[in-house]
């Protein structure tokens, strides 16, 4: 596995029996996903009733980026007022009023198993219709939002739209050395990417570690840190409406990527350790062929 | 919010993946591993590092990831065909920590979708595992996952607390003796206060496959020809899963069953072609090798009541009448109804007729007091090691009971060797 | 240049080490009936503990060698050019630390643990630079699987 999957595949699994295939079934589970986001599945008295609800660090800020919206457009039939303590929004589905239509029903749960990142969608997207209408009025001198969106601890996203393109700057955090060397390594190759023919048209990558970019170093939250080592951030210059999904998650690949690293140097030196085993027990003295004789105790009461 | 701790139970057939405080694992599949080395299989690292498997040469390795190449679970066995399968564990112990770390990479990633960085985990491991194991355990979780904190659980010890679920148990003890029975292997473990009793462990080769095999050979006797042979095994497997119980006498339940015929033969129906088969004793005869392991079995001949009665036996003397009080059901071949109160009743006979005896030795001069024989069985006992660690992860102070990556970092793996045991908790 | 004096180093690490291993059963002289590794214990008087010495190749590889009466002590500098270099070596040793225990030099043939220790420090280094490209060709993959997504 390459690249990680957009959806969650708990939630696509447990609701498939009932709400695909119209099977009550006593649900409560907590499911999470990448990112600090954690999921309700449950049902209560009645199992034809099941809520569905998440909780994310950043769903306030999303909010302000149009969440909301977006929930009443996708999931709009479903949203309900009283919101689950603890959570940040509920759905409900009662099973006695689903679609009548398989196809349709599949077609929900997916895009429930793809809630986390059509709500992170938002702030993107709203940035691509700036640019449009930035481009569209032909504005010289353009002024946006910087929109920060603070989804994990310590780690932030920022999308800007310009005149003509969008910026998005992760910050990340190395929680130790290993990670932000291998990091390190693992970034500037993203950086010099964009040199190979057959990447021309990507994005372009930046990256710096300690100093934020110039997009973001006015921000108070970051004139203050002090200039860690551990964190780095990455800028991705003009990003396409298409890759959403992708983008998204690049914090989240490029960690698991770090993790797989590590998991591949230690196999590699567990052969090597067997290697230097093997030879170190060619010392091992042959021992000389002794007849073993058993020795019968012979115990004196005296 | 806090995250809830991740709960993995990596058996040597199936294993189990979900989160602390849920009711049943979210996730359950085969630990099995499908690799494109085929030839670079054995047991853990016995291959020297030859530059063909890391180096130079084929394609697959051409872009330096091919060890990303893989699938596990459910999906190994579809891709069975181009992949070579692995099982990375054998005999409960992880045999192969190459693959067993692979494994677990796409157990977090792709399946429980979680980042580790912001997880406690718990892992389960079996009685008696060797404390290195735990050592290179640790070092994988917290030096390539970088998890939060650690808790090595023994299996035997989340069975016991999986059964604080049921309404028979009164108080939340630690000792007990767990009947742990999969597909593979039975154990009976005895545990007091949370540590296992190692010396006095039975394993019996009797186990839900056995009872499968058996329950086909009694069709095949038969002469059930209806039975596509490629279906035989599924067949018989299905049989013993929806139709099979416990009888309380062998005898009484042939005589019933012969005079109640109309209400007990059931009729089974074919999986994908249509044809029919009559379940008739086997529906109590299969897991009768349990309790009379002659009708299978040549080379194994000791009831299951007996023993659990010579485990508890040769346990010191001071905790029996606590594993007496309190046995465990675990695993899915303890799931036939009535399995409880024919244990309970084999060994209450048993048990009896030995205090009895020992009166009578002492020429009526001695009265002992009785012994309290009580089969726990409960809801959760399919996957009891799994949701016993659910409900320990789930509790406020399992985080306190874990070796945090901060101490890991201060005292090495070493510190890993060794878990606190969970008081009992409310 | 550099692979030119990796013999000769090699060669000077196997003669001194091989005169090194001339050892013989030492009694204690400071504990009865006790037998410890001189350059250890340092208890016995100074005769016991020969003078150590150092094999330099450059100013980051080096061993250092101490000879006693009956026991010597190797410690081997490995070359860490970069960060990356020093991090895996870090991480190298570590992994092989924690298996200290499977690597029993006690009682073993001299001339073949000079062999074990001559091809630990050729294919040590020869890892560590290994690991290293690994990692880059990783870092390309990965770089590259992502971004071909934007294309």
């Amino acid at each position: 596995m390459i690249l990680l999957d957009y959806h969650n595949v708990v939630i696509e699994e447990t609701l498939t029996q009932p709400i695909v295939n119209v099977i009550p079934t006593a649900l409560d589970m907590i499911v999470v996903d990448f990112d600090s986001v954690s999921y309700h599945i449950s049902t209560s008295e009645s199992t034809s009733v099941i809520k569905f609800s998440i909780s994310m660090q950043c769903y306030k800020e999303l909010v302000q980026w149009g969440a909301q919206d977006m929930l009443q457009r996708e999931y709009g039939p479903y949203c309900v007022s009283n919101t689950e303590e603890g959570y940040d929004f509920t759905l409900e589905f009662n099973l006695q009023n689903l679609p009548e239509d398989k196809e349709q029903r599949e077609g929900l749960v997916k895009k429930l198993a793809l809630i986390k990142r059509n709500l992170l969608a938002q702030p993107f997207e709203r940035a691509f219709e700036q640019q449009a209408k930035f481009e569209e009025e032909k504005q010289t001198n353009p002024v946006s939002d910087l929109m920060q969106i603070h989804y994990r601890d310590q780690e932030a996203i920022y999308i800007q739209a310009q005149l003509d393109r969008v910026t998005v700057i992760f910050s990340t955090l190395f929680k130790e050395e290993t990670d932000r060397l291998f990091g390190k390594v693992f970034l500037q190759e993203f950086v010099d990417a964009r040199r190979r023919p057959n990447l021309q048209n990507a994005p372009q990558v930046l990256y710096s570690s300690k100093e934020p970019p110039l997009e973001i170093r006015h921000l108070p939250e970051l004139k203050n840190a002090n200039k860690n080592e551990d964190i780095g951030y990455v800028t991705f210059g003009d990003v396409r409406e298409k890759t959403i999904s992708q983008i998204q998650l690049f914090r989240d690949y490029l960690h698991y990527h770090i993790k797989c690293s590590k998991a591949y140097m230690h196999s590699r030196m567990r052969a090597r350790v067997q290697a230097f085993l093997k030879v170190l027990n060619r010392a091992k003295p042959e021992l000389p062929n002794v007849e073993k004789k058993t020795i019968t105790l012979v115990i004196l009461y005296i | 919010m806090r995250l809830p701790p991740v709960i993995m139970d990596n058996g040597t057939g199936y294993t189990k993946l979900g989160f602390a405080g849920n009711s049943e694992p979210s996730f359950v599949f085969p630990t099995v591993i499908a690799t494109r080395d085929s030839a670079n299989t054995g047991a853990s690292g016995t291959s020297a590092p030859s530059k063909t498997s890391h180096l130079s040469g084929n394609i697959a390795s051409k872009r330096g990831i091919e060890d990303l190449d893989f699938y596990i679970g459910n999906e190994a066995l579809s891709n069975s065909k181009t992949y070579g399968l692995h099982y990375p564990i054998r005999h409960g112990q992880i045999d192969n920590w190459d693959q067993m770390e692979r494994f677990w990479e796409q157990s977090i990633f792709k399946y429980l979708r979680c980042e580790p960085e912001d997880h406690y985990f718990l892992l389960t491991e079996p009685p008696l595992n060797a404390p290195e194991n735990r050592e290179q355990t640790a070092e994988i979780m917290f030096e390539s996952f970088n998890i939060q904190g650690l808790y090595i659980a023994v299996q035997a010890v989340l069975a016991l607390a999986a059964s604080w679920t049921s309404k028979k148990v009164a108080d939340k003890v630690l000792t007990g003796t767990v009947i742990d029975s999969g597909d593979g292997v039975t154990h009976v473990i005895p545990v007091a206060e949370g540590y296992v009793i190692g010396s006095s462990i039975k394993h019996i080769p009797i186990a839900g496959r056995d009872i499968t095999y058996y329950v086909q050979q009694l069709l095949r006797d038969r002469g059930e020809t209806s039975i596509p042979p490629e279906d035989s095994l599924k067949v018989a497997e299905s049989i013993k899963e929806r139709y099979s119980y416990v009888c309380q006498d062998i005898v009484k339940e042939f005589k019933k069953s012969d005079q109640e015929a109309d209400n007990f033969f059931q009729k089974y129906q074919g999986i994908h072609s249509p044809y029919e088969v009559d379940v008739g004793f086997e529906r109590f005869l299969g897991p009768e090798i349990f309790f009379n392991p002659e009708i299978a079995s040549s080379d194994f001949l000791t009831p299951l009541p007996n023993v659990v009665d010579n485990v508890i036996q040769s346990c010191p003397i001071d905790v029996r009448r606590g594993l007496y009080k309190n046995i465990v059901l675990s695993g899915g071949s303890t799931m036939f109804k009535g399995f409880d109160k024919r244990l309970h009743r084999d060994m209450k006979r048993a048990v009896d007729a030995r205090v009895k005896r020992s009166e009578e030795l002492s020429g009526g001069t001695m009265k002992a007091k009785e012994i309290d024989v009580k089969v726990i069985s409960h809801k959760k006992q399919r996957y009891a090691v799994w949701y016993g660690g659910s409900l320990l992860g789930s509790t406020p102070v399992f985080n306190s009971y874990c070796h945090t990556k901060a101490e890991y970092e201060e005292h090495g793996p070493s510190i890993c060797r060794h878990n606190r045991v969970f008081g009992s908790m409310g | 240049m550099r692979s030119n004096t990796l013999r000769p180093y090699l060669a000077a690490v196997r003669s001194t080490l091989t005169a090194a291993l001339c050892v013989e059963n030492f009694s204690s002289q400071v504990a009865e009936r006790h037998n410890n590794p001189e350059v250890e214990a340092r208890l016995s008087s100074l005769e016991v503990v020969v003078n150590p010495l150092t094999i330099s190749r450059n100013k980051h590889e080096k061993v250092l060698i101490e000879p006693s009466v009956n026991s010597i002590r190797v410690s081997i500098k490995i070359k860490q050019a970069d960060e990356i270099e020093r991090i895996l070596c870090h991480k190298f040793t570590r992994f092989m630390m924690i298996r200290a225990e499977n690597f029993i030099i006690l009682r073993r043939k001299p001339i073949i643990l000079v062999d074990f220790i001559i091809q630990f420090m050729e294919e040590v280094d020869k890892e560590i630079s290994e690991m290293k490209l690994s990692l880059n060709t990783r870092a390309r993959t990965v770089a590259e699987s992502y971004l071909l997504q934007f294309t």
